[in-house]
C-alpha cells in the first residue's frame, strides 16, 4: 500500500509540474462546449429584423405589419418602420433580414379585391431568416384573401363609409357590427366546430430543451476522455526512460505500479471534475442537483476511462502506434457518446448506439444526477460495475505490464 | 549471492542466452564482458526478474527469482543501462521514490537520501530537476537510485555508457566502494579496460554463450604469453596461410583481404620474419600493431573479431 501511495505521489508531482497539460485538458472541452452553446443554444435566439417602408399607411397595411409582431413570430421577428430610401440602403448593407415595401393604395386594393403588389427584398447573405419572412408574408396575404371573402358585406359597408367625409355615424358602425356578426354566424357552420382540433400541451416549467444544460455534462465527460487519453500515454514515457523496467523489478511488482498510477490519475481527474462542475455552476449558471454525487461519479468514470486507455496502450507495439490506437478509440467515442452532439440531436438509431458506449453510458447517468433524476439503486449498481471493470482491467494490465516494459 | 545455472532465454525461437552458468559472492565484482548483442542485458534481465528464463535457474541470496521473486528482489539493486530517472522531478525526489520502492520510509529514508546524494556528489543539486543535469550527473544519480536501499546484490548494466572520463572514474570508484562494503556486484560492460580495472572475475559472452570465464589472470594465462599482432594492408589469405606455415608458434587468429591477426610469443622480436613471410605470400603491409596479452586480445583470439564490432 505504501508503494502505491509513493507511486501516486510521484505521479501527482509530475502531473503538477506539467500544469499546462492539465489546463489544456480542462480548457479544451469547456471551450468547445462554450462555442457549441453560443452557436446553437443558450440565450442567443436568432432574430430577423424586418424593415417596413409603409407608403400606404392604411389600416390594412398596419394589420399586415402587425402579423409579424404577434405571437411566436413576434419572438423571432423585429419590425422596424423606415423610409424607403433608408430601407434600401440598410438592406444593401446587410443590416436586416428583409425590407417590406407596402405601396400606396395597397389597403384600398385589398379591400376592393383588386390586384396589389408588395415588394419584399431579402438579405442574400442570410438563408433561414429571410425564408421565414417570405413564408409569413405569403400566409398573411392568403389570410387577407379569406377574410375578404368571409366578411364581404361588412367590408363593403366600410368602403362606402370610408368614401364619405369624416367619421362614420353610430348607426353605420352598429349596422357594420351586425353585418360582421351575421357573416360570422354564416361561417359558423364550417368554422365551428373546427375541422382540425388542435391540442396544445404546455411544457412543464424547466422542461424546455436547454442547450447549455444538454452540452455541459457531455463536455465534462469529454474532458475526462481527453485527460484519460493523455494520462495513459505516460506509460510510454516511463517505458522510454527505463523507469518502468526499473519499477517492475522492484519487489512490490507491477500491480502496485498500476494501482499507484491510476490513483494519481484519479486524483487529477477528480480535480478536473471539481473545476468543471464549479465552472458549470458559476460560469454557465447550470444548476446541479447533487454536485457531490456528480463529482464522485465523474472521478469514478474518469478512472474507468483511464483503465480502458491504459489497456489500449499496452496493445500497441510502439508509442506512435499507441497514440494512433487510442485516438482511433477516443474520437468515435467522443462523437457518438453524446459529448459533441447531444443524444437529442442524433438520429434515434445513432443515439441508441451512442448510449451504449462507455462514455455515453456514463453521460446518461451524469445527466440524471445533474437533473436530480438519478435513481440511487441504479446508480449504485452502475458504480459497482465501473469499479469491477477497473479491477478487472487492472489485473489484465498488471499481468501484461512486466513483459511490455521489458 | 548470485547463482546462475544453465540459463537459457529465447525470444520467438531466437536464442539470446544459452547455457550460461556462473556464481558470484559477497564483496566480489563479477564482470560480464561481451560485444553489443552478446546477451549481457538479457542475462541481467533474467537475474533481476524482468525476464522469465526459458530454462535454467537463477538464485539471489538463496532465493529463486522465479519462485520467490519478492524475497529475491528485496536485497537487489539495479542500475540499468539507460538513465532510468524521472527527469521532471528533483534528484532527491527520485532517490526518495526508489527508496520507497524497496520499503524505506520516514526518517531513515530521508537520512539515506541525504547520504546517497553525498556519495554521488550531488548534495548541492538535490532540489534541482534532473532534466537540468549533465550526462555524467545523471549517470551518478542513476547509480545512486540503485544503491539507495543498501542492496546486498548490485546489478550494473553498462553504467558508464556515454559518460565523460571524469564521471567514469568517479563511477568506477563508487562500484569499488560497494564491493568493499561487502556487496556482490554483477557488472556488464563492453569496455575491456573497465573490466580489467574493476572485475575480480569475468565471463566473456558472445552470441549468448560464455566463451571464457575466470579471474583476469586465468584469462590472460589462457592466452599464453603470446602477443597479438595485427597487420593491415592487402592480402591473399590463402597465400599468407601457406607462407606462415614455416614459422614456429605463430597462430593465425583471423585472416582477411585487408587485415590479419596473429598470436605470437615475443612478437616484437619476431616481426622481421613475420613481415618477410607476409611479403613471400604476396601481401602488402601498411600498418602493424603489437598488443600485449589482454582481454581484448583474448576476445579476438576466441572470436576472431574485435569486442566493439
Amino acid at each position: 500500500m505504501r508503494f502505491i501511495l509513493a507511486t501516486a505521489r510521484k505521479d501527482l508531482l509530475r502531473i503538477r509540474r506539467d500544469w499546462p497539460a492539465l489546463l489544456l485538458w480542462m480548457g479544451i472541452p469547456l471551450m468547445v462546449g462554450g462555442l457549441l452553446v453560443v452557436m446553437f443554444g443558450g440565450d442567443a435566439t436568432p432574430t430577423a429584423r424586418l424593415l417596413v417602408a409603409d407608403r400606404d399607411g392604411s389600416l390594412v397595411a398596419r394589420l399586415l405589419t402587425g402579423v409579424f409582431e404577434q405571437g411566436p413570430v413576434g419572438e423571432i421577428v423585429e419590425v422596424e418602420a423606415v423610409e424607403l430610401e433608408e430601407g434600401r440602403r440598410r438592406i444593401e448593407d446587410g443590416d436586416a433580414s428583409g425590407l417590406l415595401v407596402i405601396p400606396e393604395r395597397f389597403g384600398r386594393a385589398v379591400l376592393d379585391g383588386e390586384p396589389a403588389t408588395l415588394e419584399l427584398v431579402t438579405n442574400p447573405s442570410q438563408s433561414v431568416l429571410p425564408g421565414i419572412l417570405e413564408e409569413m408574408l405569403d400566409l398573411a396575404l392568403e389570410a387577407s384573401e379569406v377574410l375578404r371573402r368571409l366578411f364581404d358585406e361588412p367590408i363593403d359597408r366600410i368602403l362606402l363609409d370610408v368614401d364619405g367625409e369624416g367619421s362614420p355615424a353610430d348607426s353605420t358602425v352598429a349596422s357594420i357590427a351586425t353585418a360582421f356578426n351575421r357573416a360570422g354566424e354564416g361561417a359558423r357552420g364550417w368554422l365551428l366546430p373546427p375541422a382540425i382540433e388542435l391540442e396544445t400541451v404546455a411544457l412543464a416549467e424547466g422542461e424546455e430543451f436547454d442547450f447549455g444544460r444538454a452540452f455541459f455534462p457531455g463536455m465534462l465527460i469529454l474532458a475526462l476522455l481527453f485527460m484519460a487519453t493523455g494520462l495513459s500515454t505516460d506509460l510510454w514515457s516511463e517505458r522510454r526512460s527505463g523507469t518502468l523496467r526499473r519499477a517492475v523489478v522492484a519487489p512490490r511488482g507491477a500491480g502496485t505500479i498500476v494501482a499507484g498510477k491510476w490513483l494519481a490519475g484519479s486524483a487529477a481527474l477528480a480535480l478536473v471534475s471539481a473545476v468543471g462542475l464549479a465552472a458549470g455552476r458559476w460560469a454557465f449558471g447550470i444548476e446541479i442537483a447533487d454536485p457531490l454525487l456528480a463529482f464522485f461519479w465523474l472521478a469514478l468514470v474518469g478512472t474507468g476511462l483511464l483503465a480502458l486507455f491504459t489497456l489500449v496502450q499496452l496493445l500497441a507495439r510502439s508509442e506512435r502506434g499507441g497514440n494512433v490506437l487510442v485516438n482511433a478509440v477516443t474520437l468515435p467515442l467522443a462523437m457518438l457518446g453524446g459529448s459533441f452532439f447531444p443524444f437529442e440531436t442524433m438520429p434515434s438509431w445513432m443515439a441508441q448506439i451512442g448510449q451504449t458506449t462507455p462514455n455515453g453510458w456514463a453521460l446518461l447517468r451524469l445527466r440524471a444526477i445533474v437533473d436530480g433524476a438519478a435513481e440511487p439503486g441504479l446508480l449504485a449498481v452502475s458504480a459497482v460495475a465501473v469499479l469491477s471493470v477497473v479491477i478487472v482491467l487492472g489485473w489484465i494490465v498488471a499481468r501484461r505490464l512486466g513483459s511490455w516494459a521489458a | 549471492m548470485i547463482e546462475v545455472e544453465d540459463l537459457r532465454k529465447e525470444y520467438d525461437g531466437l536464442v539470446a542466452v544459452d547455457d550460461v552458468s556462473f556464481a558470484a559472492g559477497p564483496g566480489e565484482i563479477f564482470g560480464l564482458l561481451g560485444p553489443n548483442g552478446a546477451g549481457k542485458s538479457t542475462t541481467i534481465g533474467c537475474i533481476s526478474g524482468l525476464l522469465m528464463p526459458t530454462a535454467g535457474r537463477v538464485r539471489v541470496q538463496g532465493h529463486d527469482v522465479a519462485r520467490e521473486p519478492r524475497a529475491a528482489k528485496s536485497g537487489m539493486g539495479i542500475v540499468p543501462q539507460e538513465v532510468a530517472l524521472y527527469e521532471d522531478l528533483p534528484a532527491e525526489e527520485n532517490l526518495r521514490f526508489w527508496g520507497e520502492a524497496y520499503g524505506l520510509r520516514g526518517q531513515p529514508l530521508a537520512e539515506r537520501v541525504r547520504e546517497v546524494l553525498e556519495i554521488v556528489g550531488l548534495s548541492d543539486r538535490a532540489a534541482d530537476l534532473v532534466e537540468t543535469f549533465s550526462g555524467g550527473m545523471k549517470r551518478r544519480l542513476n547509480f545512486g537510485c540503485g544503491i539507495v536501499h543498501r542492496p546486498q546484490v548490485l546489478l550494473l548494466d553498462e553504467p558508464t555508457v556515454g559518460v565523460d572520463p571524469q564521471s567514469r572514474v568517479r563511477l568506477l570508484d563508487l562500484v569499488r566502494e560497494q564491493a568493499t562494503a561487502g556487496v556482490c556486484v554483477l557488472y556488464t560492460t563492453h569496455y575491456m579496460e573497465e573490466a580489467e580495472q574493476l572485475c575480480d572475475r569475468l565471463a566473456i559472452l558472445d552470441h549468448g554463450r560464455i566463451i571464457a570465464a575466470g579471474t583476469l589472470e586465468d584469462l590472460r594465462g589462457s592466452m599464453g604469453e603470446r602477443d597479438l599482432v595485427r597487420l593491415s594492408g592487402a592480402f591473399d589469405p590463402e597465400a599468407i596461410r601457406e607462407s606462415m606455415r614455416s614459422l614456429d608458434e605463430v597462430e593465425i587468429v583471423s585472416s582477411g583481404a585487408e587485415q590479419i591477426a596473429l598470436a605470437v610469443p615475443g612478437a616484437s622480436r619476431r616481426l622481421p620474419e613475420i613481415l618477410s613471410a607476409v611479403a613471400a605470400g604476396g601481401g602488402v603491409v601498411r600498418e602493424t600493431t603489437v598488443t600485449r596479452p589482454s582481454l581484448e586480445s583474448l576476445f579476438i583470439r576466441l572470436t576472431g573479431k574485435e569486442l566493439r564490432e
